[in-house]
């Protein structure tokens, strides 16, 4: 079976963007959130609770930002590649109608104790709020394969 | 407001650590599908055992979220193999918002793992919101490892809490 393609650590240079993901917010997607991260706190799904608490309404919750920045990072790293840290912060909402955007860019690549990192900013944004999850992230990546091998 | 003593609730509660909890069921394969589903995450490193058994792998991996990690270690069984961090703090309201997350990994998480976790509480303060000048926040840190006692990872969590709108009226 094809392997993925795999990103080198020699390859990558600061400033280099990665390939963005977009999801829409709807009523489907907040089932599909439940499902997925379990988390039935009514916030999320129950408009009715979610305003009584003070919000406009229901917001995506932390599992599903956190797996849409894990799914821009994991596509981009490869199989070989591997998250060491992850910092997001939930200052926004993705609500229903909004496109969620997740975006990341490298910030600095380096060698530490034998390991290749690389470090990026990634962030989570919508038309509505704007950056609504700014976050950190590292990734220890592979050198590139000689091309005598 | 009610009596809320704050400093007493730090005293209390701040270095306060549960015992180490497993999850009911090993690293599951259908929870992982369910998971990717909701991002459209077609990765087949994390959904399909004949590609993950050719990579250095050898095996399907759980996409490295703390949330999906917790989930195994903890919250994936029903009912959940602890209570969840509110009996622990007390707090005067109990709307929850996450605030931030971190996670550092340290091995990789494959299907069939067993996962374990010990949740201490890191700092408890007191810092008021608009809707909520008496809102507490709770950051707790939590260290997932697996069947081999390996630290797979350290998630540190910070947690906003707060009364309703309507509560706060009615308690000024």
């Amino acid at each position: 079976m094809m392997q993925r393609p795999q990103v080198a650590w020699d390859d990558v240079s600061v400033g280099d963007d990665l390939p963005e993901i977009s999801l829409v917010i709807n009523t489907r997607r907040l089932f599909l959130q439940a499902s997925g991260s379990q988390d039935w706190y009514p916030v999320h799904f129950d408009a009715a609770f979610a305003q009584k608490a003070g919000h406009e309404g229901v917001f995506m919750n932390t599992g599903f930002v956190q797996a849409a920045i894990v799914r821009l990072l994991t596509d981009w790293m490869g199989d070989a590649g591997f998250l060491k840290r992850l910092r997001i912060e939930m200052r926004r909402q993705h609500r229903p109608g909004d496109t969620m955007l997740c975006r990341g860019r490298v910030t600095a690549k380096g060698e530490r104790d034998g390991a290749l990192w690389v470090n990026l900013e990634v962030w989570t944004e919508n038309e509505r709020e704007g950056v609504a999850t700014p976050g950190e992230a590292t990734v220890i990546l592979p050198k590139r394969r000689a091309t005598a091998d | 407001m009610p009596d809320y003593d704050i400093e007493a609730v730090r005293e209390k509660y701040i270095g306060f650590q549960t015992a180490k909890a497993q999850g009911r069921y090993p690293v599951e394969y259908d929870p992982i599908r369910r998971h990717c589903q909701m991002v459209e995450d077609t990765n087949p490193l994390f959904l399909d055992p004949k590609y993950a058994a050719g990579t250095e792998h050898g095996a399907v991996l759980c996409p490295p979220s703390g949330w999906l990690a917790l989930y195994f270690a903890s919250f994936g069984p029903w009912p959940a193999a602890f209570e969840p961090l509110f009996p622990i703090v007390p707090t005067p309201g109990k709307r929850i918002v996450n605030m931030s997350q971190e996670i550092e990994w340290s091995a990789r998480i494959e299907v069939g793992d067993r996962l374990s976790v010990v949740r201490r509480i890191a700092d408890v303060f007191q810092k008021g919101i608009a809707i909520d000048p008496a809102a507490v926040w709770i950051v707790a840190e939590l260290e997932i490892t697996n069947e081999d006692d390996e630290v797979v990872c350290v998630i540190r969590n910070t947690m906003l809490t707060h009364r309703t709108p309507e509560e706060v009226a009615a308690q000024a």
